[in-house]
């Protein structure tokens, strides 16, 4: 008399806990998930088309526009690369700013995964306060490059400019106030009952699963990997840092907040050494006018807050123009994780499940 | 055992309400004060937003002392700029050496406010100034020149015209 039959829903493209227009074809026996299917490309503009078709200068602002919550992050990556490409050595003490930069970047982006996901779930309260200080770093952007989000904040061969006046003094005040923000969050979260049931044992993802997909990033230190690629492969000036890779062994969301905020604190620890330490010396390496690369190709990959972020660039003799380019993006890869997350989980948890992967879809469809 | 009792004295909800009753306070007791830091938030269209001294917002033309354009028609900056919004058309000024710009032609719509331009320009003719409050409701008002539309170049842009400080 019954019958068991399976419901197809469409979670998206226009969901607010889906980070943008990620649409998720589910098919549901009861409550449970028996089929997950990402469907992305809503947002794509052919940003590595365009870049081919620009110069090398002109590419960097293509890159801000793809993870728009870690846009230095993404203009690090673009620079160093070309700075590969190009054979360019970059000023210490432009290493230095830029390694300062992408911290705080780190702090901004790590932020707003917190508020978004504790959103999500179902904790008003952190979303406020966590975007009370990622404001501060926001304005630091504003200080020393102009813009807020797209920040087009370096250039091939080091920086624009200096650090503004006042910098480091909002730096360090920012600095000294964080670590009692952090423990806020942590007590109104860690030990939180509603929390911990929410992600405690929720969207597993075991580290042969996690390598086997290509997942990088704080999703993959979760599981117990310790591959970070400030310490793999050191790029601007982390080989003078002191830092640890937090990791985790549970491989659940829970632990993946865990890391997280244990980054949170690292990150804060690197910015102040990068203070402290502040080398004297220009900012700008001596490039020529126009750049124009032999035939050659590279591919640099650097940390980004969501995993690894990599750029591929071939030049052409000649040519101002990059023949080719193409972006390793970080959320792009984790994203095929999804279904292996979410297949026999609650339909409930597919939301913790995409707010843990910590994905931007300006990024993912690019 | 100790998990029960953990479960019956919910102190973790506790610990939770203790924060946000003290941020609770800190604002409700010192509210209507002026120079308490406790209030992140400014009330923006009567208060006035303050932006950094590096702002990027809208492409002005300058001119120097004698009230010249400065510009001299290198072409830098429309070269440069990744969105292709600069079109300049060069042209000859009685009692001027240099080149002078008959058209310089922006169209804000597209730019993305990177400040490529000002960096291309060798002669400090342009800048970006300070204004954020760009939005208007018709698509022509996004076409800047030297004159003769509806925003030019030189002067501020209608700043706060759309705000509801207005009405
Ligand atoms: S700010 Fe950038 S996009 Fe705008 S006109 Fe200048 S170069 Fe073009
Ligand atoms: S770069 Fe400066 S001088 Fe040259 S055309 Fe542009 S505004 Fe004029």
């Amino acid at each position: 008399m019954f019958k068991n039959e399976e419901m197809e829903i469409n979670l998206g493209p226009q969901h607010p806990s889906t980070h943008g227009v990620l649409r998720v074809k589910l098919r549901l026996d009861g409550e449970t998930i028996t089929h997950c299917k990402p469907v992305i490309g809503y947002l794509h503009r052919g940003v590595e088309k365009i870049c081919e078709n620009q110069t090398f200068f002109q590419g960097q602002v293509w890159t801000d526009r793809m993870d728009y919550c870690s846009a230095v992050a993404n203009n690090l990556g673009w620079a160093e690369a070309n700075e590969k490409l190009f054979g360019i050595t970059v000023p210490r003490r432009a290493q230095y700013i830029r390694t300062l930069l992408n911290e705080f970047n780190r702090l901004a982006s790590h932020l707003i995964w917190l508020a978004t996901h504790a959103l999500d779930i179902g904790a008003m309260t952190v979303f406020l306060y966590a975007f009370r200080e990622r404001e501060d770093i926001l304005d630091m952007n504003e200080a020393f490059c102009g813009s807020r989000l797209t920040t087009t904040a370096f250039r091939i061969g080091g920086l624009r400019e200096d650090l503004p006046p006042g910098f480091e003094k909002m730096a360090r005040k920012f600095l000294a106030k964080f670590p009692t923000c952090l423990e806020e969050y942590e007590n109104l979260l860690s030990e939180n009952r509603i929390w911990k049931k929410r992600t405690v044992g929720v969207a597993m993802l075991s580290a042969e699963d996690a390598i086997a997909l290509g997942v990088t990033g704080p999703v993959l230190r979760a599981a117990g990997v310790p591959y970070d690629i400030r310490k793999a492969f050191p790029y601007a000036a982390y080989a003078e840092m002191d830092f640890e890779v937090p990791t985790q062994t549970a491989a659940d969301t829970y632990a993946r907040y865990l890391v997280r905020m244990a980054e949170m604190r690292q990150s804060a620890r690197i910015i102040q050494q990068c203070l402290d330490g502040l080398p004297e010396g220009p900012v700008m390496a001596k490039i020529p006018k126009i750049l124009k690369p032999e035939v050659n190709e590279v591919y640099h990959a650097t940390e980004a807050p969501k995993g690894e972020i990599g750029y591929y660039l071939v030049g052409e003799k000649g040519s101002i123009n990059p023949y080719r380019f193409h972006v390793r993006a970080p959320g792009f890869i984790n994203l095929q994780s999804l279904p292996k997350m979410a297949e026999g989980g609650l339909i409930a948890d597919i939301v913790a499940a995409i707010g843990t992967l910590d994905i931007v879809l300006g990024e993912i469809d690019r | 055992m100790n998990k029960f009792l953990r479960t019956l004295i919910p102190s973790d909800i506790a610990k939770g309400m203790a924060i946000t009753g003290k941020h609770f306070c800190k604002v409700f007791f010192t509210a209507n004060r002026r120079k308490v830091p406790f209030h992140i938030v400014s009330e923006y269209p009567e208060v006035v937003a303050k932006v950094q001294p590096r702002y990027r917002g809208r492409l002005t033309l300058l001119k120097d002392e004698q009230g010249e354009i400065k510009c001299v028609c290198c072409l830098a900056c429309e070269k440069i700029c990744p969105t292709q919004v600069i079109t300049i058309e060069k042209g000859k000024k009685e009692g001027r050496k240099m080149p002078y710009p008959v058209r310089y032609d922006f169209e804000m719509e597209r730019c993305i406010f990177c400040e490529f331009c000002v960096e291309s320009c060798g002669f400090d003719s342009i800048i970006l100034n300070h204004q954020f409050e760009l939005a208007t409701y018709n698509r022509e008002d996004f076409s800047l020149g030297m004159e003769g539309l509806s925003q030019n170049m030189f002067e501020p842009s209608p700043v706060g015209k759309f705000s509801v400080a207005d009405d």
